[in-house]
């Protein structure tokens, strides 16, 4: 026995010499075989596999040239080639085989228009599958599977740390890390600094809050994408320290703020109060960091900078020839040395801490929280087409036995089974492939629509098209689904046997296997849509989780304003006590507070370690850690978070400093497990002791699934220094609708600060539906793939059963004539159609618990295999496949015999 | 069947003359030929079977070669065809190698370095 390329490579040249004309081939077939067997012998010997495969292209390729040729010498049955005749007598036309299957094509065109009714629905059900899937395709390509839009951009690197023995799962860097990598990591031709924030425009026409990123000047040899007007930042235009001099424009600032201008390079404009010159523009497409950013300013790292405050992005390029695994590697092994910089990050204090390096490629770290749910999403949209193909299918293998007759005729007058075979291929790939036209458009359309109302967790979005690939994609599929169709008609109809079957026997109901295929379909479609429908049940049962998690405040009727007065305490403070006193008394506002960090949007909340006078920590020990945010009095009244114990927060304490500062439900459990939180005191980042005089309910900070975490809340009049006032949030709690109450707030706000720009104003409901966004996107897209599934389903199967009916029509005649009642023949036929669901459940729930293990990392509280869901679908599909079968069935056994036994 | 004339075949077609010249030396199969052919062209023409057995049937419609028995070398399976040249087709043959070492040498009354 030969080996198996050699083995598989021998069937697929068997099957490619099938083409071939019968006669040549009844002559030469056999030595075919044995040479081209030899060939790939000697080629594996030679070559091994790649060898094999090489040989095995030449051949077909060779065999498909002399089909080729054979047709063009004057196709048609090629029994009229004797041997003996001269052969260069006549030139072969090259147009005329394409001439051919051109006629062939019209006639099946043809055929597919005189049967209107099939064609819609069989394009029409393939358009929608098919753009389904090109759309998520093009989503899946833009995001997951295209390099980003830099040069080499698979070298650009993300560095980052994590420290979970300090409950901080995700630290950037610091100035001291960066700079320690650039003197000391050789995997890097260049590290770069960014951060993100936010800057206050003011000199244009009206004051806007804009999105910065502060950036040291090599970012431009990490991303090798230069400005396109004017130029990038020489190291001489970053500051280290105090604001920045210099700033570039993306696309998004040059458009929004200076409607593309093109001498705004060498202009001044005000930021933050500073003036900065702008000495270049990006190019059109430059999204970096964010799609929002409108601004890059110049801020080198500071070699003298601290080592242990974190939040920088650091973002490296990796030398030429160095993989990104090396790079981890050696950064790994240098974490070891932060010790010989910063005495605090000893190599015991980092074990205690868990530390750990990470650097992996920009792109994976922007989309691998996506990437599980859209491929779940693809092959979701993939069943569907599998289902909807298998409607048509059976609806177009329906039709060639209508046309049984015709066939056989044909065969009678000597169509070769080629041709005969080419007739059903030809109807299915112009079905193929006018469904994958309209399924263009449809994708087209769904793209449009994503991008504009996708979910904005979605990184990249902004990438997504219909382009050249997406369009290949379509084709492909097209093809794919076109030929798998004319390949089952085919295999069923062209058979050496055809040509007898002039005459259908009268009667002949026993021929299971006419109906296999079509049963086997049948069966196939209720698999997947079971395993459609234990998805999005999961989906669905997941999201009702997330929905249920409470909050910890009240987001009805919330509405959250942020104002960005200044970081200047001692001239904003007074300003926003203002705003609030203001607001507060506003008609038909219940309460009112100032925050710096909404919940779920947790920009602006700091943090760090602090001290507890009652329980200092031992030596060498890390010192506990927490978040804290600055709030105004009102402020847990109109989020009605709960009091649990001590006092609210009065006027007196966002007025001047009271020492004092309360905890939240968390952080009093866990530090103070005895219960006696209330009176301790606290200090933050080792300033002043803190009196804690009140204890609150916990709030979800950072996402609906995320865990609690410790927060300490510093009244307004807080002197703490890591902490920032520059951006404070009026929650307003209002009995009147938000719409009412919006513009007297913003009126308060012109007139009060005329020079603080409006950063958001959003209904806190909105807000946490937003943060489930990801999940009940793709609880949506699974839902809708699940209900399309069954209703092909229901419809596919009733087709089917109809059908048999139909078939069996004479037969259920004679035997309610010889005395059957109708109730059994019903029971019959339906019970025939329930066998055949049957095997397609048990398949599909098999295939459900395989399958649905890939979920979990995006299922919420909810098991993969979780009973419930699976029994409910069972019982919904058993339910939808008795209610297809039944009506088809009733409608035969009411039947009189008389007319069963007239029909044909 | 009306034999046409040894001219008429000239100039010959590629893969005829390979297939020709390989039956020169004694009647071959289908692959020894395309064997032969591939050491003689040093790997440059390639006999693949469905082209080669194409021109063997044309050559045989034509009457330039003819199946035999063959005895088959020990290895072979013993179905195998064998096929040599008529005695038209040597002449054939004959006259195509004429006519190109007639070219040969108008190529180096010219002055063309002839590369051997």
């Amino acid at each position: 026995m030969d080996v198996m390329p050699v083995r598989a490579a021998t069937r697929v040249y068997g099957v490619a010499v099938r083409l071939l004309p019968d006669a040549f081939r009844a002559r030469y077939g056999r030595e075919l075989e044995f040479d081209f067997r030899e060939i790939v012998l000697r080629a594996h010997m030679r070559r091994g596999v790649p060898g094999v495969i090489g040989a095995t292209l030449g051949g077909v390729r060779d065999v498909l040239l002399s089909v080729m040729r054979e047709r063009g010498r004057g196709g048609g049955t090629s029994e009229t080639r004797e041997l003996g005749q001269p052969v260069r007598g006549r030139r072969p036309q090259p147009g005329e085989a394409v001439m051919q299957w051109m006629t062939e094509l019209r006639q099946a065109a043809r055929a597919l228009a005189r049967r209107p009714g099939f064609t819609t629905a069989a394009v029409l059900t393939l358009g929608l599958g098919i753009g389904a899937n090109v759309a998520i395709f093009a989503v899946v390509d833009a995001v997951l599977i295209r390099p980003l839009p830099y040069p080499e951009s698979d070298a650009i690197t993300l560095i980052t740390h994590h420290a979970p023995g300090l409950n901080l799962p995700d630290l950037e860097n610091s100035e001291g890390t960066l700079q320690f990598y650039r003197e000391r990591a050789n995997s890097f031709s260049a590290v770069a600094r960014v951060e993100t924030t936010e800057g206050n425009l003011t000199g244009l026409d009206r004051p806007a809050r804009i999105a910065v990123a502060e950036v040291s000047p090599n970012i431009f040899d990490v991303l090798r994408t230069e400005p396109w007007l004017g130029r990038r930042f020489q190291p001489e235009d970053a500051v280290t320290a105090g604001p920045p001099r210099t700033a570039i424009l993306t696309e998004q600032g040059w458009q929004t703020r200076f409607a593309r201008d093109p001498d705004v390079v060498g202009r001044v404009i005000v930021l933050d109060g500073q003036p900065v010159e702008i000495v270049g523009v990006m190019p059109d497409g430059f999204r970096f960091p964010q799609p929002e950013t409108e601004l890059l300013v110049a801020r080198e790292v500071d070699p003298n900078g601290r080592f242990g405050a974190f939040g920088i992005m650091g973002l490296a390029r990796l030398k030429p020839g160095v993989p990104v695994e090396a790079a981890h590697r050696e950064v790994n092994a240098l974490q070891a040395h932060f010790g010989e910089v910063e005495a605090d990050l000893s190599p015991a204090f980092l074990e205690q801490a868990q530390w750990t390096a990470k650097v992996e490629r920009l792109r994976d770290a922007q989309v691998k929280d996506v990437r599980t749910a859209l491929w779940i999403v693809f092959g979701a949209v993939g069943f569907v087409l599998l289902i909807a193909s298998a409607n048509v299918a059976n609806l177009f293998l329906v039709r060639a036995e209508a046309r049984h007759r015709e066939i056989a005729l044909r065969a009678a007058i000597g169509a070769g089974r080629r041709r005969l075979a080419w007739l059903f291929l030809s109807e299915s790939l112009l079905l193929g492939a006018a469904g994958g036209a309209a399924g263009i458009a449809v994708a087209a359309l769904a793209v449009d629509a994503l991008v504009a109302n996708g979910p904005r967790q979605l990184p990249r979005l902004h990438e997504v098209a219909v382009d050249a690939r997406t369009m290949l994609f379509a084709i492909v599929v097209s093809l794919l689904v076109g030929t798998m169709f004319g390949l089952l008609a085919m295999l069923r109809y062209v058979r050496p046997g055809t040509g007898l079957v002039a005459r259908e026997s009268r009667g002949d109901t026993g021929s299971r296997e006419r109906h296999m295929v079509r049963h086997a379909l049948i069966a196939a479609q209720v698999a997947l849509a079971l395993v459609l429908l234990v998805g999005s049940g999961l989906m669905l049962r997941s999201f009702d989780r997330l929905r249920s998690v409470n909050p910890g405040f009240q987001p009805d009727g919330l509405l959250s304003i942020g104002v960005s007065v200044g970081g200047d305490r001692a001239r904003s403070a007074p300003i926003y006590r203002e705003i609030l006193r203001e607001a507060a008394s506003l008609p038909g506002v219940r309460s009112a507070g100032l925050i710096n960090a909404m919940p779920l949007t947790p920009s602006g909340l700091n943090g760090g370690s602090f001290d507890i006078e009652s329980r200092p920590t031992p030596d060498g020990m890390i010192p506990p850690t927490s978040m804290w945010s600055v709030a105004s009095h009102g402020l847990f009244e109109a989020m009605r978070i709960p009091l649990i114990s001590g006092r609210m927060m009065e006027p007196r304490d966002s007025e001047t400093p009271t020492n004092t500062a309360w905890v939240n439900q968390t952080f009093a459990k866990r530090h103070f497990p005895d219960g006696d939180a209330l009176g301790q005191r606290i200090r933050l980042d080792g300033q002043t002791w803190l009196t804690i005089a009140g204890i609150v309910g916990d709030v979800r900070t950072f996402g609906m699934d995320e865990e609690l975490s410790p927060m300490v809340y510093l009244p307004l009049s807080t002197t703490q220094p890591s902490t920032s006032i520059a951006v404070m949030n009026l929650a307003v709690r209002a009995d009147v609708r938000m719409e009412a109450i919006l513009p007297s707030i913003r009126s308060i706000i012109a007139r009060v600060a005329p020079d603080a720009p409006i950063t958001t104003a959003r209904m806190m409901d909105e807000v946490v539906a937003e943060s489930m966004a990801g999940t009940s996107f793709t609880m949506v897209v699974l839902g809708i793939a699940a209900l399309v599934s069954l209703l092909l389903g229901a419809i596919g199967l009733y087709g089917v059963i109809t059908y048999v009916v139909a078939q069996r029509t004479r037969e259920i005649g004679v035997r309610v004539a010889l005395g059957a009642a109708p109730g059994r023949v019903m029971q019959m036929v339906v019970r025939q159609g329930l066998i055949v669901v049957g095997i397609g459940l048990a398949i599909g729930i098999a295939a459900a618990f395989a399958l649905t293990r890939l979920m979990e990392s995006i299922l919420f509280e909810v098991s993969a295999r979780d009973p419930l869901t699976f029994v409910v679908v069972v019982a919904v599909l058993a339910g939808v496949s008795l209610a297809a079968s039944y009506l088809p069935a009733r409608r035969a056994a009411l039947l009189s015999p008389l007319e069963a036994l007239r029909t044909e | 069947m009306l034999k046409r004339g040894v001219a008429d075949y000239l100039p010959l077609k590629a893969a005829w003359l390979h297939i020709l010249l390989a039956l020169a030396e004694g009647s071959r199969h289908g692959y020894a030929i395309r064997a032969s052919v591939d050491a003689r062209s040093e790997g440059r023409v390639r006999l693949w079977p469905a082209t080669l057995y194409g021109s063997i049937r044309d050559m045989v419609a034509e009457g330039l070669i003819e199946e035999v028995a063959g005895e088959s070398a020990p290895d072979d399976d013993p179905r195998r065809r064998y096929y040599d040249l008529t005695v038209f087709g040597r002449e054939v043959l004959r006259a195509e190698v004429g006519r190109l070492a007639r070219l040969v040498d108008a190529a180096r009354a010219a002055h063309v370095v002839v590369e051997a």
